[in-house]
């Protein structure tokens, strides 16, 4: 492993760009990402940054079962994000629909039909620990050595 | 003016210095009253089905046959965390939070009925729903592909020419009936009521 | 007077400051917003569908996940819905109970709120200070009712579970200290120069186009409107409700109406757990058939239920009025209207409180 590809990984693991999309949810999830931010939580001490750009981001959090007006647009921001990138479905309605996922509704889950999924938060909303414990347990197994894997 | 005094005040507190100088968290732990995901208590678990019927997520929990009897699992992914299984209970197999302590302190519960209801304006009398009803084989093991039955204690026979509903405490609600039917004649209503009080012991 | 218009900006859907996906298309001149056009439909989930032929215990959790953010009062307006139709009657200590959890949501979604106009202001330290303070209110929340959001709390004819005197107690420690943490808060944001000079006189909506729009809560009352139906709420009438207003009509108001509002709320938890009266908190009751139009005030506004049922409690039809698409129309058609900068648009949008979920469903 050359010394360039430590460095990348030793500032990669505390830099951790997220952007949230949310594609139909009930906002609980929303609202518990948003909380992660509360110094309580304080995402910001292992070096991840919530903000809503998908351009610039390295994990995208799905959040919602997919309406009918995210079917293709969910792709496209999947797209945007530039590589190494890692999605994670938070809350129950990514993996299944929730309670969604019943004769009459619009929402057509699971997520992982529309990009890949590295990791799944279940729960109804998830709280804030299990969100960032997700993240953090997911983002070094996506970018540990990434140029060595992909050479 | 006001406010530069108001920020100083709000950045010279010694809470304030504390929390900037030593600002890792300790590690967070779920407080014990959360209603985590129901887990097992280990009682034995008679197979009535109410937590099932109860649930209100598709997919969350079933009770499966193990090895040692039959047993609730629950699914994360589906399962809410409600805890609706858990009060609904009779024997108190699951458990999540402190929701056994504060119903059996209580005396709380959900008592629940079910009831059939066949619109013979849709029903084709083709008995599939007699047919398929887990109560119905396991009383009448012989009973026919059409839905006659010679056994009185069937839940639902066809009886003349229509579907006739003998026995609707038997019914455990598990809808399979409503899911087999061509034409969505047959329903079930599942009707809960949260009680409290002298009223579980009668339920 | 002719306009002429230079160019039509898009926000959204996703959009660094909202937190749910719109579209907003502001046709400017210069900077000058000269007309907005919001665009709606990117959480259709069809809840009022999946709703038909279900039974309350299921419905309940649907209601309860059409907005996450003001969970609880879906759940209240939907049950007691479904308790006029069935005349079923509330244990008094049960009706207490679901005031202080009611109020306590309410306390959660405005803090939100505030956050969410601080932070779009860049007001970072403020938004990060209320947001900190909102997870106290939710950990009284979670005491209580065991989660966080989405509560489930409230059955037809009672509540779920019972308000222990230990955590009374806490829970009346906290709010002192919530009480505290928000005086400071609030006088932040009534002294700070900069705040003043994003949100005082930007976005105004004069008392007569309140009306005229149809907006609701908050919103509405920032413009001097009385519209609180907590007013007529049995239990809030006995407590000795009296709503807030104030007659600015500017984003700077609908804050400092939210701001006030929290502070309503801890005073009416204190009342109701010092006069909590004892008793049974669930009544038991069963689900009949009949037909019903209920309304109650969500943090946002008004928020009606009209629903049908069978003889076995299932609902038959169900449709779900929720406050947001009131407001939002209002917010596109008068407040961002002449508003004299982009920058301003989302902070006005955001002072608004804008739930898409909810008014999407
Ligand atoms: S998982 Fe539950 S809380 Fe999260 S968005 Fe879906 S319905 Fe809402
Ligand atoms: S906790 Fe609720 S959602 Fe989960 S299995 Fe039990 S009843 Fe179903
Ligand atoms: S309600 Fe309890 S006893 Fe009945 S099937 Fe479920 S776990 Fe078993
Ligand atoms: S719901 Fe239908 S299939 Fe299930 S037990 Fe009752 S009658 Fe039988």
């Amino acid at each position: 492993m050359s010394i360039l590809q430590e460095i990348k990984n030793a500032v990669r693991s505390r830099s951790i760009h997220v952007a949230y999309v949310d594609v139909g949810s009930c906002n609980g999830c929303d609202i518990e990402v948003l909380a992660c931010l509360a110094p309580r939580y304080d995402i910001e001490q292992y070096g991840i940054y919530v903000h809503n750009n998908p351009r610039e981001a390295d994990v995208l959090l799905v959040i919602g079962s997919v309406t009918p007006q995210w079917v293709d647009k969910l792709r496209d921001i999947w797209e945007k994000i530039p590589e190494p990138k890692a999605a994670v479905a938070i809350g129950n309605c990514p993996i299944s629909g929730c309670v969604y996922a019943r004769r009459g509704t619009l929402t057509t889950p699971p997520v992982e039909n529309y990009i890949p999924i590295a990791a799944q938060v279940p729960g109804c909303p998830p709280r804030p620990t299990e969100i960032l414990s997700a993240i953090l347990s997911v983002a070094p197994l996506i970018y540990k050595d990434y140029e060595e894997k992909h050479r | 003016m006001r406010s530069i005094v108001y920020y100083l005040r709000e950045f010279f507190r010694p809470e304030w210095v504390r929390k900037f100088f030593f600002a890792k968290t300790a590690p967070l732990v779920a407080p014990s009253y959360f209603k985590d995901y129901p887990s097992l208590t280990g009682k034995e678990c008679t197979q009535c089905l109410t937590c099932m019927m109860i649930c209100p997520a598709p997919g969350a929990i079933a009770v499966l046959h193990k090895k040692g009897g039959w047993e609730p699992e629950i699914y994360p992914g589906h399962c809410i965390r409600c805890g609706l299984c858990v009060e609904a209970c009779p024997e108190g197999v699951l458990s999540s939070g402190r929701i056994l302590d504060v119903t059996s302190r209580d005396r709380t519960a959900f008592s629940s009925w079910y009831r059939l209801q066949v619109d013979d304006t849709l029903c084709m009398r083709c008995g599939n729903c007699c047919v398929s009803c887990p109560v119905n084989r396991e009383v009448d093991p012989q009973l026919a592909g059409t839905g006659t039955s010679a056994s009185d204690e069937v839940i639902m026979r066809i009886e003349g020419g229509r579907v006739t509903i003998l026995h609707e405490e038997k019914c455990t609600g598990c809808k399979t009936c409503e899911n087999n039917c061509p034409n969505r004649a047959i329903r079930v209503a599942r009707m809960v009521e949260g009680i409290q009080g002298e009223e579980e012991a009668e339920a | 007077m002719k306009k002429t218009v230079d160019v039509s900006i898009p926000l959204g859907p996703v959009h660094p400051c909202w937190k749910e996906p719109v579209r907003i298309k502001c046709e400017t001149a210069g900077e000058r917003v000269l007309r907005t056009e919001v665009e709606l439909g990117y959480m259709k989930k069809g809840i009022e569908r999946i709703m038909r032929g279900r039974p309350w215990q299921e419905v309940m959790f649907l209601a309860e996940r059409v907005c996450g953010i003001c969970s609880v009062i879906h759940n209240m307006v939907f049950i007691e819905a479904m308790e006029e139709i069935s005349e079923i009657a509330v244990p008094p200590r049960a009706a207490y109970l679901r005031v202080i959890v009611n109020e306590l949501d309410r306390m959660a979604s405005h803090i939100l709120a505030n956050f969410s106009y601080c932070y779009t202001i860049e007001h970072e330290t403020l938004a990060m200070y209320l947001l900190n303070t909102r997870e106290t209110v939710l950990d009284n929340l979670e005491r209580l009712t065991g989660s966080r959001i989405n509560t489930a709390y409230m059955i037809p004819g009672g509540v779920r579970f019972d308000l222990l005197p230990e955590d009374a107690a806490a829970m009346l420690a906290d709010l002192s200290k919530v009480e505290d943490e928000m005086r400071r808060y609030t006088g932040m944001f009534e002294t700070g120069p900069l705040i003043a000079l994003r949100s005082k006189g930007i976005g105004v909506m004069d008392r007569e186009e309140a009306i005229r729009a149809h907006t609701v809560g908050p919103t509405a009352r920032a413009s001097g409107v009385v519209c609180d139906l907590r007013l007529r709420h049995p239990t809030y009438r006995e407590l000795g409700f009296t709503q807030v207003t104030r007659t600015e009509g500017d984003n700077f108001a609908r804050i400092m109406v939210r701001f006030q509002e929290v502070f309503q709320s801890i005073d009416l938890i204190r009342k109701c757990i010092e006069t909590l009266p004892d008793g049974p908190i669930r009544g038991g009751g069963l689900c009949r058939a009949g037909e019903t139009s209920y309304a109650g005030e969500a943090p946002r506004g008004e928020l009606t239920y009209s629903i049908k049922t069978d003889e076995y409690g299932r609902v038959v039809d169900i449709a779900i009025r929720t406050p947001s698409i009131m407001n939002i129309e209002a917010c596109a058609h008068s407040m961002i209207r002449d508003v004299t900068s982009i920058a301003d648009v989302t902070s006005t949008f955001i002072s608004s409180d804008p739930c898409i979920a909810c008014n999407e469903r």
